[in-house]
């Protein structure tokens, strides 16, 4: 449903998204991340038809985005990170007018706009203006924005950004049941969330592609695991012991000895490897009574960390950083990627 | 263009709900009321003709400021205030042609100034029940200076549609269509007083004359002349800043 490939978005001299590659099947929920500044909503922005690509190719529907922007229009329900919306109009009638904007009619209209706004739970604050109704109202609004002509992508920028965990958890939802009829691709700063939600994550960083894929596949295969023995014997018989595991990584075995006789180590495990079995079979070879064995694997916030090399990307990068006009801004901390 | 008629409908239903738009209107029935009152007196003490009457109201004070100030203020917000909130990002990324969206905006702005504007004719209806003006007066040449005032806002208008296309400054969109409206009015006057009123150059004067959009409405729609000319220049001046504001607009998706 969606396709990217080589695409580059300059502003001027900075790179803004370059050469980045991905797919997006039917039915996907995709979560999209990257660290502030990364290029995720100038990508999100070039997919809904509202910058154009310096080069490269995207398709939406089949269609592609600069040739046939209206007809990707079609086929697409955007929820842009900072929603929007007129302040003068009660949110039913901001709905009604989206919906008929979006080529919903008639009888149609009506039903769309009832069922955007129970899904978005916003049934109660359908009377009320939207600018007197809350962020997390407004937010939700636009979600149902997004939903109101039932498109068969969604393309939702940080939709849980600035919410509260009840709010979250009802956008989640929302989210969860939209993936039985739709593809979603959905930018977040909070991984958790995009694990709970999320089939496949996209990571973006200072513009360029750095992961895709499923994201326990992606955790598992790519970062170190931490592997934690206590066992009661010498601290040096356990380390010789540990240190040719396979898997064990050359220098990061750490050896404490603890009281009444127990050692205890710690050692990094390369990506994909298990070596809890054969340190068992080797411990009980040994005759050693073991307290403690167990393999942390790494959180999708290490596995982010490490392939984002730690960077927030405050002071040190303008990549995602440029104005409405294409201008490149300074980056400021702390800064929210809708001014991006 | 049903994406056009649904950005009238919203755009109608904004202007009717600001409380800007009550206020103009409040504003220019105060000053309307008393200067057409004014002239009422004027022409009983003096006998003046009645079929003048629906002329001496158009040259008021409360029509300069419909022309000058209320096509800034009405359209200031069209392209400007989207812009600064980002509601622009929702629009554009619509399945909706920038055009319609254009069009449908410009329609609105000149719907709602008529319907700010049309009112009037009653003051000059309710003159029908005066003891001196009886029912004198002639409804034709109101109908053609209606017109005019239709076709010269609708020109004013775009130029503010336009204007506010250009930045993400209502204040300043709204300068801009004042001080340009202003310019375009005036102009005239003051190139007449630079080359002379009887410039022996027939291109200068035409095209001073063609210039004079203001002129053109007081000196033929104001006194119940229709000219197809002057209907296709205004309609062209439409067209013209119309087709301007969607080059505005469009560029955005080119760069």
């Amino acid at each position: 449903m969606i396709r990217v490939v080589d695409l580059t978005k300059r502003f001027g001299p900075t790179v803004a998204v370059d050469q980045v590659s991905f797919e997006i099947g039917r039915g996907e929920v995709v979560g999209f991340l990257g660290p502030n500044g990364a290029g995720k909503t100038t990508t999100i922005r070039v997919l809904t038809g509202y910058h154009p690509a310096t080069s490269g190719l995207a398709e939406v529907a089949g269609f592609d985005v600069q040739k046939h922007s209206l007809d990707v229009r079609k086929h697409i329900g955007y929820l842009p990170q900072e929603v929007p919306i007129y302040p003068d109009l009660r949110v039913v009638e901001y709905l009604r007018y989206r919906a008929e904007l979006k080529g919903v009619r008639g009888k149609d209209r009506k039903l769309a706009v009832s069922r955007a706004m129970s899904r978005a739970g916003i049934e109660n604050v359908s009377r009320k203006l939207v600018g007197h109704v809350s962020h997390g109202y407004r937010q939700r609004v636009g979600l149902a924005d997004a939903l109101v002509a039932n498109p068969p992508i969604l393309v939702l920028d940080e939709p849980t950004s600035g919410l509260d965990p009840n709010q979250r958890r009802r956008i989640k939802q929302v989210v969860r049941d939209l993936a039985d009829e739709h593809t979603v691709l959905f930018s977040s700063h909070i991984l958790s969330e995009v694990q709970d939600v999320s089939s496949r994550i996209i990571v973006i960083h200072r513009g360029s592609l750095r992961a895709d894929g499923p994201p326990d596949d992606l955790v598992a295969h790519s970062t170190r695991a931490t592997l934690h023995v206590g066992a009661r014997c010498a601290g040096s018989l356990l380390r010789e012991i540990v240190a040719v595991l396979p898997g064990v990584v050359e220098g990061t075995v750490e050896v404490a000895d603890g009281d009444n006789g127990v050692a205890a180590v710690t050692s990094a495990i390369a990506p994909g490897q298990d070596p809890t079995e054969e340190l068992g079979e080797r411990l009980q070879k040994a005759a050693i009574a073991v307290r403690e064995l167990k393999l942390v694997m790494p959180t999708l916030e290490e596995y982010f960390y490490a392939i984002t090399d730690g960077s927030d990307d405050q002071g040190e990068s303008v990549d995602d950083d440029v104005g409405d006009e294409g201008v490149a801004v300074a980056a400021v901390p702390d800064s929210e990627e809708g001014e991006q | 263009m049903r994406g056009a008629l649904t950005t009238i409908k919203k755009e109608l239903l904004s202007y009717a709900v600001s409380p800007v738009s009550w206020i103009i209107a409040v504003l220019f029935y105060l000053v309307r009321g008393f200067e057409v009152a004014q002239q009422v007196g004027i022409f009983h003490v003096y006998r003046g003709d009645v079929n003048q009457f629906p002329q001496a109201t158009y040259s008021v004070a409360s029509t300069y400021m419909m022309v000058l100030l209320v096509p800034g203020i009405l359209t200031m917000r069209c392209f400007a205030e989207e812009r600064r909130t980002g509601s622009i990002e929702t629009l554009m990324t619509a399945p909706v042609r920038d055009f319609e969206v254009v069009l449908g905006k410009w329609v609105a702005a000149t719907l709602f100034f008529a319907i700010l504007w049309l009112p009037s004719v009653c003051l000059l209806h309710a003159m029908e029940y005066d003891s001196y003006f009886g029912a004198d007066i002639s409804f034709g040449p109101v109908f053609a200076a209606y017109l005019g005032m239709f076709l010269l806002s609708g020109l004013l208008l775009a130029f503010g549609v336009f204007a506010s296309s250009l930045t993400d400054n209502v204040l300043l969109s709204a300068i801009l269509t004042i001080l340009f409206n202003t310019t375009l009015t005036q102009s005239p006057n003051i190139l007449r007083s630079v080359f002379g009123a009887s410039s022996n150059e027939y291109y200068v004067r035409e095209l001073i004359s063609k210039l004079d959009v203001y002129g053109n409405f007081s000196n033929w729609f104001a006194r119940g002349l229709i000219d197809t000319s002057q209907v296709a220049f205004y309609i062209g001046g439409i067209g013209f800043f119309v087709f301007l504001t969607w080059i505005s607009v469009t560029s955005r998706r080119m760069v």
